[in-house]
């Protein structure tokens, strides 16, 4: 497909036209944005951890710590880098670029929207699994070439902690995509193709199946938290532990590497729940609620969504103490808010409007899974190492199991 | 299990530490979860512990020293900064000590306005542990909810006798300080205010399954292997143990109140969370008997201005939120004592660490060590 | 096992009321946080912070009357006091007060000794410096009193 052709078809994507210039504007785009997303991330986290300590977070650094992601950057790039003396150089250095890339390589065919990914796959959902998987690789690289007993310890712990997780979540996914097939006789492994199909189930698959979408749902979900080290789940790379998890011997930016490799592997794996279980980009209740003028109330909630935080921002920036120490925030914070307001607004136009629709459910939907991870990271404990073990094949395998036979014979008996 | 470092010296060369023999591992005097610069060697079998060993002195300050060479009102500061988390504690049993000496006692207001502070004190020394205990196993907000607590029994500290941390409360005799305007609708409002965080706390911990697996079945002693050892406070009543100082050999009025003390079954981590979460709602009970029942009166006895008591020794020990915290006290007959010794609760509590660890893995030496509350500055003092 | 606890145990309950103490505290309202240096906190009157020697408002006179109670009272021995006899008056005139802040544990006991209101612990907690010299009170140091500094950024 020609260059201008693609840009006025709405429902496809640059690798199915074979367009590589706009697949490579794609890409390039979305790794923007990811970075962004996982910088915007570091700072969620602390702000609304502390909100749920009741304490505030960082507020100094730009209005309410707007800017503390860009100065954690700096700081980190500005450490000493740090080599232990007997570490293996090349694997050293190759661990944190390693699982990096791995869990940025799950995101091409990530579908934001029927036209919003890089490209289509027809194995699109085990490409997922199984680049996701390799991350253990990285993890064990980090471990070995430390060249120090606790961080190979602690890598070593982590990976038998991955490993194990993925064979439920497996199961978990072999349940969703036995679901794609109940309509039209073949299932199919491409994500879009898995969207589509609950468009044309009429379903999200979460309440598929009598309850069995939902227990699938939340096995794959609670899974997906210990295959990306976090809590419960977070005993290799707790602070009070005493093997301190494989990233020790790191420090400065390559550490900050595996930190926000551990966020994109998140919206990666969160991106696949959504994927397979909540309908990916199709809006809530598109068949229930259905009609032009629900088609168009539900297409304003982008706009809706930046002109409230626009309007949050200023009310924010409109409270700040007068004072002249806090001139330039407050100045900064009404900028931020009246940007936002206007992008809003700019959303409510109907021609980019639909173009937003599809890019806009399905980062809610991920943005309430990182709120999940952030609040499950607040208030509960960790597990003990044999305890976290006993969790994944005791408990989570089995009901995994159950999920997937349940599913097959619901869906013979239909 | 002498000296382990002779162990190392006799190992064969071949070995590599990815085999399965014993491994000595320092969880050295700067750790996140040691409570204070505690130096613990554990002796693992893998992940096993078999034995562990506890290096103290990193904070020795030489308290009982300085003692010999200050008057027993001057000896009074020091006191709160060997038990720095429940200062007031350690000021009530040094008091309580010297009046036995002296043979007087503070008069009544006195002794309701001690109980007062010292029950306070109790909430806020456990409001600490609970917040430190639940970080190192990693619920990371109670602490900040706890603190938050904490930082209102303080204000009333503050208020009452000018400082948070280090109160020097009490004095000889009786209290310094009258009840400032406002103190019993403080402590009243106070009460009102975290009887309902009790449940909270409880909400977020104490049915949770993470929590409890956590837990429970870890670290467990028995009643008679405490006795044994001489361990006191929470650890010995969660063990089973009904033996609470306040109630055995009452001080300071305590006999006035009425109070139940908690006791526990298993003598496991859990039990001691329990035990400990009571004793706290059985602070709140006390407070509000005493607010309620504060007498008039004079607030200091009639002690000399110069302070000589008659030779002789004493030993006066209370119930402190860690145990039996105890002062010994030799007086020669002059102005300055001749030996004061501090029976601190955390260093006795601490040899029950052995015992409790043998035979589990290594992230329950962290959980153990949160369960029993230790606090350095009384170990070492 | 009974079926309310097995019913609580597969619905993870236990969990979901944690999840919702930790959700109901991230109302704005419940934040303690006092964003110092910005908001002050409030202190309490009797707050033993940075000695001051008092003076007579009106006259200006020092109100210390050199007893030297403060310098027996102290259990660091930190306070000097030095006095000359006035042969008019026949009583004790104060010249040099010094005050040790760097090793004074803020007990209060000397505040307690003072027989006049001369010895005063202030509630002033800012006086920190970058040099041990000025940590040693003299006289006209302490009727000065407590200066805080204004935060400027």
């Amino acid at each position: 497909m020609g260059f201008l052709e693609f840009f006025y078809a709405k429902n496809i994507t640059p690798g199915e036209a074979g367009n590589y210039t706009w697949a490579t504007i794609y890409i390039l785009v979305m790794f923007a944005l990811a970075s962004i997303a996982v910088m915007l991330m570091t700072w969620l986290e602390r702000k609304i951890m502390a909100h749920m300590q009741i304490r505030l977070g960082p507020m100094r650094v730009g209005p309410h710590g707007l800017l503390q992601p860009i100065a954690d950057a700096v700081k980190l790039l500005l450490k000493e880098d740090i080599v232990p003396t007997k570490a293996d150089r090349i694997v050293y250095w190759l661990a944190p670029c390693a699982v990096m890339v791995i869990a940025f390589a799950t995101y091409p065919i990530i579908p934001w929207g029927r036209a919003h990914a890089v490209t289509d796959v027809n194995i699109g959902v085990l490409f997922m699994l199984g680049v996701s998987s390799l991350g253990v690789l990285g993890i064990i690289m980090a471990g070995w070439a430390s060249n120090s007993h606790y961080p190979l310890m602690g890598s070593l712990r982590s990976s038998a902690q991955m490993v194990s997780y993925e064979i439920a979540m497996g199961l978990a996914v072999v349940s969703a995509i036995l679901m794609t097939s109940l309509q039209t006789g073949t299932g199919t492994l491409s994500m879009i193709g898995i969207v589509e199909s609950q468009m044309a189930q009429k379903t999200w698959f979460v309440f598929n199946g009598w309850g069995l979408g939902f227990i699938a749902f939340v096995v794959f979900a609670i899974a997906m938290i210990a295959e990306t080290n976090r809590a419960p789940f977070d005993l290799p790379e707790a602070e009070s532990e005493l093997v301190a998890g494989f990233h020790t011997e790191y420090s400065g930016f390559r550490w900050s590497l595996f930190f926000l490799a551990e966020y994109a592997a998140m919206i990666g794996v969160s991106a696949i729940a959504v994927t397979l279980w909540l309908g990916g980009w199709l809006r809530p209740f598109p068949n229930l609620l259905s009609g032009n003028t629900w088609d168009i109330a539900f297409g304003l909630f982008p706009a809706l969504t930046f002109v409230v935080l626009g309007g949050v921002c200023i009310a924010l920036a409109i409270k700040m103490p007068g004072i002249v120490q806090l001139r330039i925030q407050k100045f900064g914070m009404l900028a931020f808010g009246l940007l936002l307001f206007f992008i809003g607004v700019l959303f409510a136009v109907p021609g980019v409007r639909e173009r937003v629709q599809d890019i806009y459910w399905f980062s809610l939907k991920i943005a309430i899974f990182m709120y999940l991870y952030i609040w499950y990271r607040a208030t509960f404990p960790r597990y003990r190492f044999d305890q976290l073990m006993k969790v994944g094949w005791k408990v989570l395998l089995p009901t995994a199991l159950g999920v997937l036979m349940g599913t097959a014979l619901w869906g013979v008996l239909r | 299990m002498s000296n382990f470092y002779e162990d190392i010296e006799t190992k064969p060369a071949e070995k590599t530490f990815l085999d399965s023999s014993e491994l000595i591992l320092n969880m050295g005097p700067q750790h996140p979860s040691t409570h204070g610069v505690l130096r613990v060697i554990l002796k693992l079998d893998g992940e096993k512990v078999l034995g562990t060993e506890c290096v103290m002195g990193y904070l020795h300050r030489g308290v009982e020293k300085i003692a010999e060479n200050r008057t027993y009102v001057q000896f009074n500061p020091y006191v709160d900064r060997m038990d720095y988390v429940a200062a007031v504690s350690n000021g009530l049993g040094y008091c309580l000590a010297v009046e036995k000496l002296l043979n007087t006692e503070a008069p009544p207001r006195a002794q309701y306005i001690r109980v007062i502070m010292t029950e306070l004190n109790r909430i806020a020394s456990h409001q600490v542990w609970l917040g430190t205990h639940a970080l190192d196993i990693g619920a990371l907000t109670p602490l900040f909810y706890t603190f938050r607590d904490r930082e209102e029994i303080l204000k009333i500290f503050e208020k009452y006798c000018g400082a948070r941390l280090t109160t020097h409360a009490f004095r000889i005799g009786g209290t310094q300080y009258e009840t400032y305007e406002g103190f019993e609708k403080d402590c009243l409002e106070f009460c009102d205010f975290f009887l309902p965080k009790c449940d909270e706390y409880e909400e977020l911990l104490t049915t949770n399954r993470i929590w409890v697996e956590r837990t429970k079945g870890v670290g467990v002693i028995t009643g008679e292997e405490c006795k044994a050892l001489g361990v006191t406070g929470p650890v010995l009543r969660a063990s089973g143990v009904r033996w609470d100082l306040r109630k055995a050999q009452p001080y300071s009025s305590y006999q006035d109140f009425d109070f139940e003390v908690p006791i526990g079954l298993n003598g496991d981590t859990f039990d001691r969370y329990i035990v400990r979460m009571q004793e706290m709602r059985q602070s709140v009970r006390i407070i509000r008997q005493a607010v309620e029942g504060l007498p008039e009166g004079p607030i200091m006895a009639k002690i000399p201005k110069v302070l000589k008591p008659p030779v002789g020794e004493v030993y006066v020990s209370i119930e402190a939120p860690k145990g039996e915290l105890g002062y010994f006290i030799v007086s020669d007959g002059s102005t300055q004592p001749y030996r004061v010794r501090v029976r601190p609760p955390s260093f006795v509590n601490l040899q029950a660490l052995d015992l409790m660890v043998r035979g589990r893995l290594v992230a329950d030496v962290v959980a153990v060590i949160g369960t029993l509350d230790i606090v350095l500055g009384e170990i070492d003092r | 096992m009974s079926i309310a606890p097995l019913l609580r145990k597969i619905f993870l309950v236990d969990l979901l009321k944690g999840l919702s103490v930790t959700f109901r505290y991230q109302k704005p309202g419940e934040i303690i946080t006092e964003q110092y240096p910005m908001e002050r906190p409030a202190i309490a009157e009797r707050y033993r912070g940075q000695p001051r020697l008092n003076v007579n408002p009106d006259t200006g006179e020092t109100l210390c009357i050199a007893c030297g109670l403060c310098a027996l009272a102290c259990p660091e021995k930190l306070i000097t006091v030095q006095s000359e006899r006035n042969p008019e008056t026949k009583r004790k005139e104060l010249t040099s007060f010094s005050y040790d802040t760097s090793r004074c544990m803020f007990c209060g006991l000397c505040e307690e000794a003072c027989s006049t209101d001369a010895l005063e612990l202030t509630q002033d907690y800012e006086f920190a410096l970058y040099e041990r010299d000025g940590m040693v009170f003299n006289r006209q140091r302490l009727e000065k009193g407590p200066e805080p500094t204004v935060y400027a950024r």
